[in-house]
């Protein structure tokens, strides 16, 4: 019985009413930050080591993120033009406001080259406010 | 006619009576699992980011006026190091070795930190940004390394207070 109170004290402290956001998984590990604020939910885009993801569909392979030498990737940018304007969509018919918020959940290990490709993508696909999602370090 | 039912044959109980756990450890079993299921073990938290400078085109022209009064700060992450450069006089060092060079063969957030904390008493009250920050990379830098330098351009402990420096981080587009 008294284990049982200690476990539910602690469970409870830990509970969230947002749920997991993100899953980690193997291809995919997060860079650590000390920041601390909240996640937001909004268009997800994961960046793992294989391939980009939008809202878990995945869009294009990372070998020719990596090979290309142009700014724009252009399978991604038809996705979120197309996210964007179903979110427009929404926004005119039921009134919710699209504010162009992308969260990114980069891997720790793609080079800043791919990444600026990304980022300049969603630049361009009106999603300019971007989001990192990041580990919290310590405590 | 009934009797009254005999008070020796059932004494009243005046010891404490053991309470029945029964219903509550049913709660509890049900409880656990749920709470487990939706506890957040992993702890996240984002990173708001500015536009890269290049991407905003609408505010290049203003950006151009106010040109005399604006720090410009950037950081440039290389393989060699940190350097740190300005548009106004405060730091000047792009050419030759950098701001702050590697440590031991990694990058030392500390000392840029602390750079940047110099910088920041020097510049505050004569810029109007004095909050944001140009962070660029080389081509084959690392996320991670991105984000810890950002972590280490957002805010500095002094004497156990933490002292923001240049929160708006914006990454710019420009590979070198």
């Amino acid at each position: 019985m008294d284990m049982f109170t200690i476990i539910l004290v602690f469970l409870l402290k830990a509970y969230t009413s947002e749920g997991q956001l993100v899953q980690p998984s193997d291809t995919l590990s997060l860079p650590k930050s000390t920041l601390k604020a909240p996640l937001e939910t909004a268009l997800s885009l994961v960046v793992s080591q294989n391939m980009i993801l939008v809202n878990d569909k995945p869009v294009i392979l990372m070998d020719k993120v990596v090979k290309q030498t142009d700014f724009l990737i252009a399978p991604l940018q038809s996705e979120l033009q197309r996210h964007a304007n179903e979110a427009k969509r929404m926004e005119a018919q039921f009134e919710m406001p699209f504010t162009g918020k992308v969260v990114i959940q980069g891997d720790r290990e793609i080079q800043y080259k791919d990444l600026v490709k990304v980022m300049a993508t969603c630049g361009m696909s009106d999603y300019p406010n971007m989001r990192l999602v990041v580990y919290q370090k310590g405590e | 006619m009934a009797y009254k039912p005999s008070r020796r044959r059932s004494p009243k109980v005046n010891e404490a009576m053991e309470p029945n756990m029964t219903p509550i450890m049913n709660l509890m079993v049900v409880l656990i699992p749920l709470l487990l299921s939706s506890a957040q073990l992993i702890k996240l938290s984002v990173i708001e980011l500015n536009l890269p400078p290049a991407a905003d085109m609408q505010t290049e022209g203003k950006k151009l006026e106010q040109k005399e009064t604006k720090l410009d700060l950037s950081i440039t992450i290389t393989n060699k190091g940190f350097y740190i450069s300005s548009s106004s006089a405060i730091v000047r060092n792009m050419k030759g070795a950098p701001s702050i060079p590697l440590k031991d063969g990694v990058f030392d957030y500390a000392a840029l930190a602390e750079k940047l904390y110099q910088i920041k008493g020097k510049a505050s009250g004569r810029f109007e940004d004095t909050n944001s920050i140009t962070i660029q990379a080389e081509p084959t830098i690392d996320y991670q390394t991105l984000v810890s330098t950002m972590d280490a351009a957002r805010a500095i402990k002094v004497e156990e207070r933490e002292i923001p420096l240049f929160p708006k981080a914006s990454v710019s587009a420009m590979i070198l």
